[in-house]
C-alpha cells in the first residue's frame, strides 16, 4: 500500500511538472524572453516597427531559477513559522503565498525590461507603447505564477515524501529552496530549449514560407501582422498554447516521470528498505532502466529524422 | 584528515570538473540562431543547457545516495547522475525535434558534415540555403546523449565526493552548492572556448578546441578543489568542514 502511495505522489509530481513547463514557456512567449527575443530585439534596426513585448530579463534557466527560489525561500519561512501549530495544513498557505512573491519580483523585473530596451530604440523610432507595456504584465505575472506555484508544489512534496507517502527514505535530503533552485533552471533549460523553436521558426515568421529553415537574411524581419490587426505578444502565447507549450510540458513532465519511475523501481528491486534492503541492487536497477530509456529515445530519434527525410524529401526552391 | 583522502578528493574534483567541460563540448548547441533553425542543434546556450542537465542528474544521485546510510557508492552516485542528466538531454533534443518537424516542418540536418558519421545519411540536399542546419540530426543526438552523460557525471562525482562521510564530509547544502558552482565555472568556461554554436564530436570546432578546452577545465578545477581542500582542513565551511 505505500508503495502505491509513492507512484501516486510520483504522478502528482509529473503532472504538477507539465503544468509548469507549459506554462514556462507560455510565459516566455508573452512576454518574449530568450532566444527568439534576438529578433524582436532586431526587427526596429531592420526597419520593422512592432507591438510586441521586449523582455529579456536574462535566460530563462536562471530568471526561473530566481523566481523559483524566492518563492521557495518564502514558503519554507512560512511553513517553519506554522508548521509547529497546523502540521502539513500550513502548506496551503505557505506555498501560494511563496509562488506570488515569486511571480511578483518577476513582473516586477519585466516591468523594469521593456521601457529600458525600447528606449534604447529610440534611434530606430521605435516607440514605447504604454498599451503593450501595461497589457501584457498581468499576463506576465499569472502566467508565471502558475509556473512558479507548481515548482514549489514539486519540491515541498519531493522535501516531504517520506511524510506524506508513508514510505520511509523517500524524501529527498535537499532543502525547499534548494529543490525550487535546481527545478527552477531545469524548467528554465527546457522551456529555452523547445518551446522556443514554435515561437522562433514559426510565429515570429508566419508570413515566410513553411517547411523551411529561417535563411540569416529573414533575420529582424518579423511578422507583425495578426489575424485581424497588429500583433502583439498576447498573439503570440495564443498560437503557441496548441503545441510549442504543450510539448514544452511534455518533455519536463517525461523527464520527472522516468527520472522518479526509475529510482522507485530501483528501490522495489533492492527491498525497499527493511531487512532485505540492498542500496546497491537498488542503485544499479535505476541506472540499467536509464539506460534502457536513452536506447529506446536513441531509437525513437532515429526512426523520426529518418520518417521526417522520407515524408518532406529534400530541399526544394532557391 | 588523510593526506591520500584530501589528494582523492582533489583528483575527483578535477576529473569531475574536465568531465563537465568535455561534456558541454559534447552537447549541439545552437544558441540563439537554433531557435529560428537558422542553425543546427538546441536552441540554447551551453551552460544553460549543461546546467539543466546537470542538475537533473544532481537531483537523481542525491536521492541515491540517501540509499546508503554512509559511504554511499561513489561509482553508483555519479551513474545515477550520469543517466539522469542522459535522459534530459534525450527527452529534450526527441521533443525539440518533434517541434522542428511537425511545427515548423524542417528536416532536422547537420551543417557541418555533408554526410552523417553515424548513419551515413547523406545532409546537403535536405539544407535550406543560407542557414547552418537546423534541428537535431542523429549524429548530433547521440552525441548530446554521451555528453549529457560524461558531464552528469562529473557534477554527481564532485557532489558525492564532497558529500560522502568517507571523503569531505560536506552537509548536503554545502555540497551541492560547491558541486554546482564548479561545475558551472567549467561550463562558462568550455562555453567562451566553444564561442557561439557547436554541433558535437563531428564538428571541426570540437577537435581544434578540445584540448584548450580540458587544460582550461584542469586549471579552473585544480584551483576550485585547493580552495575545498583549504575549506576543509581550516573548518572554513563550519566546523570541519561541515555546515
Amino acid at each position: 500500500m505505500p508503495v502505491i502511495s509513492l507512484f501516486a505522489w510520483m504522478l502528482v509530481i509529473v503532472f504538477l511538472a507539465f503544468v509548469a513547463c507549459m506554462f514556462e514557456d507560455l510565459e516566455s512567449d508573452v512576454g518574449s524572453q530568450s532566444n527568439p527575443n534576438s529578433q524582436v530585439q532586431l526587427a526596429p534596426e531592420m526597419g520593422y516597427i512592432h507591438r510586441y513585448y521586449n523582455k529579456a530579463i536574462s535566460g530563462e534557466g536562471l530568471s526561473y531559477a530566481l523566481a523559483c527560489t524566492i518563492a521557495g525561500t518564502i514558503a519554507l519561512l512560512l511553513l517553519l513559522q506554522f508548521e509547529p501549530t497546523y502540521g502539513p495544513k500550513a502548506a496551503i498557505l505557505a506555498i501560494p503565498v511563496g509562488a506570488a512573491v515569486g511571480s511578483i519580483s518577476h513582473m516586477i523585473r519585466s516591468s523594469v525590461c521593456y521601457p529600458g530596451r525600447e528606449a534604447a530604440h529610440k534611434r530606430f523610432e521605435q516607440p514605447i507603447y504604454l498599451d503593450v507595456f501595461y497589457g501584457h504584465l498581468v499576463p506576465i505575472a499569472t502566467h508565471n505564477f502558475i509556473a512558479v506555484i507548481c515548482i514549489t508544489a514539486i519540491a515541498y512534496i519531493q522535501s516531504h515524501l517520506t511524510v506524506l507517502s508513508g514510505v520511509s527514505g523517500t524524501s529527498n535530503p535537499f532543502p525547499l529552496p534548494l529543490l525550487c533552485l535546481i527545478w527552477g533552471i531545469t524548467v528554465g533549460a527546457i522551456g529555452s530549449s523547445t518551446g522556443d523553436i514554435h515561437y522562433g521558426t514559426e510565429r515570429e515568421f508566419q508570413d515566410r514560407p513553411f517547411g523551411e529553415g529561417r535563411r540569416v537574411i529573414y533575420h529582424g524581419q518579423i511578422c507583425r501582422y495578426g489575424d485581424c490587426g497588429i500583433r502583439t505578444s498576447k498573439d503570440v502565447v495564443a498560437f503557441c498554447a496548441k503545441y510549442g507549450g504543450p510539448a514544452t510540458g511534455l518533455t519536463f513532465g517525461l523527464i520527472v516521470l522516468f527520472e522518479n519511475w526509475r529510482t522507485v523501481i530501483g528501490m522495489m528491486l533492492g527491498g525497499l528498505t527493511g531487512a532485505a534492503w540492498n542500496p546497491g541492487i537498488a542503485a544499479a536497477s535505476g541506472v540499467g532502466l536509464g539506460i534502457a530509456v536513452a536506447i529506446v529515445l536513441i531509437v525513437l530519434n532515429t526512426w523520426l529524422v529518418r520518417w521526417a527525410r522520407k515524408k518532406y524529401g529534400p530541399f526544394v526552391g532557391e | 584528515m588523510e593526506p591520500i583522502t584530501l589528494v582523492i578528493i582533489l583528483v575527483c574534483i578535477i576529473i569531475g570538473g574536465m568531465l563537465g567541460s568535455l561534456g558541454v563540448h559534447l552537447l549541439p548547441v545552437g544558441g540563439a540562431p537554433a531557435a529560428m533553425a537558422t542553425a543546427t542543434g538546441i536552441a540554447t546556450g551551453c551552460v544553460m543547457l549543461m546546467t539543466g542537465s546537470a542538475v537533473t542528474g544532481l537531483f537523481t544521485a542525491s536521492s541515491v545516495a540517501t540509499f546508503w546510510e554512509s559511504n554511499p557508492s561513489v561509482l553508483l552516485v555519479s551513474l545515477s547522475g550520469g543517466v539522469g542528466a542522459m535522459l534530459m538531454m534525450g527527452f529534450t533534443m526527441l521533443i525539440a525535434n518533434l517541434i522542428y518537424i511537425f511545427g515548423a516542418g524542417v528536416v532536422p540536418v547537420s551543417g557541418r558534415a555533408a554526410v552523417d558519421p553515424i548513419t551515413k545519411e547523406s545532409q546537403t540536399e535536405y539544407k535550406t540555403p543560407r542557414t547552418d542546419g537546423h534541428g537535431v540530426p542523429n549524429v548530433c543526438f547521440y552525441s548530446g546523449i554521451v555528453g549529457g552523460f560524461v558531464g552528469g557525471f562529473g557534477g554527481a562525482l564532485i557532489y558525492v565526493v564532497l558529500v560522502s562521510s568517507g571523503y569531505a564530509g560536506f552537509s548536503v547544502e554545502t555540497a551541492v552548492v560547491v558541486a554546482l558552482g564548479i561545475f558551472i565555472a567549467n561550463a562558462i568556461m568550455a562555453a567562451y572556448n566553444i564561442g557561439g554554436t557547436i554541433e558535437g564530436f563531428h564538428d571541426p570546432k570540437f577537435k581544434e578546441r578540445i584540448v584548450t578546452g580540458l587544460t582550461c577545465a584542469f586549471v579552473i578545477s585544480l584551483m576550485c578543489g585547493i580552495m575545498v581542500l583549504i575549506a576543509i582542513e581550516t573548518g572554513t565551511l563550519g566546523a570541519g568542514g561541515v555546515l
